[in-house]
């Protein structure tokens, strides 16, 4: 669409910069619908938006650097071998006024691992003690390292001295769920599914659901009997279902929108000159994009010929002039900068020692290389940078790579049954710890489509794992992380970023790696005058972590 | 007429059931599934998974059950959408996809219906030429193309109407002119041609002959008679409509049932599919005996046994 062909305002914003509503309320997009608003079931950021906006966990995410800080717990102790979390709870309570217990989280913990929930992300609970045996259906969720030792008190018992643990439990598969509602509904003969829909729903969060359209709009309202309210600003949040971005992009400029929210992308094409908005804000995202190759398939069975493959893309080139959304370009598989850590920094891109061992793989020429077929998940996006690295193939090495593009749930089963010799894949961090990147390559990871199995490597990541001492933790995932790469049973190609519009009169929103924006921190500057836009105000820094760890 | 009624009524079940019998199978037969993922999802959930939805019986099985269900007015649970049923899902957007085709309609045929009689009445002047170009252009240009530009000057640039959304009338009425221009397009051309058919035929001669003042002659005899080929492509295109548009329900993020055709068949949403296929060959039966019911009434040549 070309509504954005046009030159900036003089303001140099894009479209409208003043709200179209009252200042306590903000117009947000989620994209579309979302499968779950269960905490429990949910397994995709539609549905973790609202769940971390109506619920409230343990602990919640700084905006801005994502450590951990109190929310229903006001402070935890850790026992010295770091496997045992002892959480003080405030009392609280539910939006329907039922007291919100230690039950509630135990009741939620158990839950998320018990098979007969079908959640699809029941792997996050295999963090406590027993839970992969109780997810495997070997042992009943009671057996879980989880306790209420009484109303205001919970035990959790680690089955790995995590140190991301508090981080990881701000996620939104840790939320309590009200027991009372679902065995509420379940007496009054009502699915208990529904327990989230806006006639039944009770949470704990700042923000209550008072309104559902199906694929049309939620509305939130601010939850009175949030422990925090005081504190939360808007009392209105509108949420529509767009999901086209260049239709979301028109009603960002006509104002329909303050903000399209974590779950819209900006449309690529329109990248570059998106960028020269000052509306425009860009910050790294926990994500990987990389390439699997399958280890055991012939010609790529060659190591050096796999090492050859990964030094022959010019990835600043990529991303300077393909994907162009000032996306980070990396030869390594873990996003820089993760709670201090550093990867091997290997070499991004080596075109002579890239052919050297393409000769020493036993090819004199590329074109001896039999023909490599790359493989990809149907969209524009990826289509480009295929053909980008077909080109860089051919160029540096001489090698004839085909493209093959799949349908997603087509591509879903050729990579599940490693059926392909190359194929692309995107990773996302669930929590600030290398370990969600490494754990891909582990030999019993699901999610490993390489081929490629090392004992050592599984031993490390163990080590890592135990390894109470954070700094001799990170050393070993290290050691980890450059084994795995050596045997490149993946080519890492750059790290995601993530591109937004914000309006000028939207505060408290700032920029964080896993793009994380509590709603109740925003709020609605009236005095915001684009005709000086130099005068306004930077936002104040977001509360310092105030964490009261023991 | 009610025999005839009757009868094709009758026949309807046959096809219907071999609609529900093939559609199943092909969905069915795609590769990949419903709960598909990046991520590896736990051998245990999958099976719950399955075991929820009826996916862990044998395929006939299934099918029997789907059928049973079906009679009844049941058509399943969706994966995509885990707390809806399809029926619900369809209630939901079927009214929006309703209003939207009915705008559509209205103007697909006032514009196209005029232009076909001016081109036909004025053949070969710069009127016909006018209104035929017209309607080139309205065939060619796709809608993905027309309802941007639409957006960009009477949304954006004139701030008349919102650019998207759904809420009240101004919500319906370009989306309504995106997709009704090319059905007008092709029922200008369709009336043009109807009419310059009959145009040359004794009835037509046989009217003008009696004095009939040309008026009455364009009214009654020709446009009837020219009408006849726009009444069988209006069956199939008001089924079309009815059933929405993905293209112009994703531009204008209508929530209608238009986009399901696309999505529930990425999402492998097995039984969202086969109610939006059911729903879609319903409409097109159903359009295609009230096309032969008016062709009895159009056309005095037709008789029903």
């Amino acid at each position: 669409m070309l509504a954005f062909g046009c030159r900036p305002a003089p303001t140099g914003y894009l479209g409208t910069t003043s709200p179209r509503h009252g200042p306590n309320e903000l117009w947000i997009n989620n994209s579309v619908e979302p499968e779950w608003l269960d905490p429990n079931k949910c397994s995709d950021g539609t549905g973790g938006e609202i769940i971390w906006n109506t619920f409230a966990g343990l602990v919640q995410a700084h905006p801005a650097t994502l450590e951990p800080l109190p929310e229903i717990a006001t402070h935890w102790d850790i026992s010295a071998d770091r496997r045992t979390y002892t959480f003080h709870l405030r009392p609280s309570e539910w939006s329907d006024g039922t007291p919100l217990t230690a039950h509630s989280f135990v009741y939620s913990f158990r839950r998320v691992v018990d098979p007969a929930t079908a959640s699809k992300y029941a792997t996050n609970g295999h963090i406590f003690k027993g839970g992969a045996a109780v997810s495997r259906g070997e042992a009943v969720p009671e057996t879980l390292g989880v306790r209420a030792l009484d109303d205001l008190t919970l035990e959790v018992e680690l089955e790995d001295p995590l140190p991301y643990f508090l981080n990881f439990l701000s996620f939104y598969s840790f939320m309590p769920i009200p027991r009372h509602l679902l065995e509420d509904l379940a007496a009054r003969g009502i699915d208990s599914d529904l327990w989230t829909r806006p006639e039944h729903v009770v949470s704990n969060g700042p923000y209550r659901m008072t309104e559902w359209t199906f694929r049309r709009r939620m509305v939130f309202e601010k939850n009175p009997r949030y422990w925090d309210a005081a504190n939360v600003r808007l009392e209105r949040i509108r949420v529509a279902m767009v999901e086209s971005a260049t239709t979301a992009l028109t009603m960002y400029s006509a104002g329909e929108f303050d903000w399209p929210g974590s779950n819209t992308a900006l449309p690529a094409e329109f990248m570059d000159h998106l960028a020269g908005f000052r509306d425009f804000r860009r910050h790294p995202y926990l994500a990987a994009y990389f390439y699997w190759i399958n280890t055991e398939r012939p010609p790529l069975d060659n190591l050096l010929l796999r090492r050859s493959l990964a030094l022959a893309i010019d990835r600043e080139a990529l991303v300077a002039h393909v994907t162009r959304g000032g996306q980070i370009p990396s030869a390594d598989l873990v996003p820089d900068g993760l709670a201090g850590y550093r990867g091997p920094g290997r070499p991004r891109f080596d075109p002579v020692e890239a052919r050297r061992l393409l000769a020493e793989a036993g090819y004199a020429r590329g074109a001896d290389v039999p023909p490599i077929t790359l493989t990809y998940n149907t969209s524009e996006g990826h289509k480009q940078v295929a053909e980008a690295i077909q080109q860089m193939w051919k160029k540096e090495l001489g090698i004839t790579v085909e493209l093959e593009n799949l349908e997603w749930n087509v591509f879903l089963q050729a990579a599940e049954r490693t059926n392909f010799q190359v194929c692309r894949m995107g990773w996302t961090g669930d929590y600030a710890d290398p370990y969600t990147f490494l754990e891909l390559l582990s030999s019993d990871c699901g999610n490993n489509h390489s081929n490629w199995k090392s004992p050592d490597y599984d031993r490390l990541l163990q080590e890592a794992n135990r390894e109470a001492d954070p700094a001799a933790r990170l050393a070993k995932l290290r050691e980890a992380e450059e084994m795995g790469l050596a045997a490149q049973p993946l080519i890492p190609l750059y790290v995601y970023t993530r591109t937004q519009l914000v309006k000028p009169y939207v505060r408290g929103l700032w920029g964080n790696h896993q793009d994380r924006h509590p709603w109740k921190y925003i709020w609605i500057d009236e005095q915001f005058d684009p005709t000086r836009p130099d005068e306004a105000a930077a936002d104040p820094p977001p509360p310092s972590p105030g964490g009261s760890a023991s | 007429m009610r025999g005839y009624i009757l009868w094709r009524l009758a026949g309807l079940v046959p096809t219907a059931l071999v609609i529900v019998v093939a559609s199943f199978a092909l969905v069915r037969l795609a590769p990949g599934n419903p709960f598909a993922s990046e991520r590896e999802i736990p051998p245990q959930v999958r099976a719950a998974l399955d075991a929820k939805y009826g996916f862990d019986r044998p395929l006939p099985e299934q099918f029997v059950r789907y059928l049973g269900n079906l009679l009844q007015g049941d058509l399943g649970l969706s994966t995509k959408y885990p707390q809806r049923s399809v029926n619900e899902i369809i209630a939901a957007g079927f009214p929006v996809t309703l209003s939207l085709a009915a705008v559509a309609l209205v103007w697909s045929l006032m514009v196209g219906i005029t232009a076909g009689i001016i081109g036909a009445v004025r053949q070969n002047t710069v009127w016909d030429h006018a209104a035929m170009a017209a309607a080139l252009v309205g065939i060619s240009i796709p809608s993905f193309v027309l309802g941007p530009v639409l957006v960009l000057v009477v949304s954006l640039r004139w701030q008349l109407l919102p650019p998207a959304g759904w809420g009240d009338w101004r919500h319906v009425i370009l989306p309504g002119l995106t997709l009704g221009t090319i059905y007008a397009a092709s029922i200008a051309r369709l009336t043009r041609g109807g009419m310059l058919e009959v145009v040359r035929s004794d009835f037509i001669r046989t009217a003008r002959a009696k004095g009939l003042p040309e008026r009455l002659v364009i009214w009654r005899h020709m446009l009837k008679g020219g009408l006849l080929p726009v009444v069988s492509y209006l069956g199939p295109a008001i089924a079309s409509m009815l059933t929405g548009s993905v293209v112009v329900e994703k531009i204008f993020n209508i929530p209608g049932i238009g986009p399901y055709f696309v999505d529930a068949a990425f999402n492998r949403d097995y039984f969202l599919v086969m109610g939006i296929v059911l729903l879609y060959a319903f409409f097109l039966l159903l359009m295609n005996l009230v096309v032969d019911v008016v062709y009895g009434l159009l056309d005095p040549r037709i008789e029903y046994p």
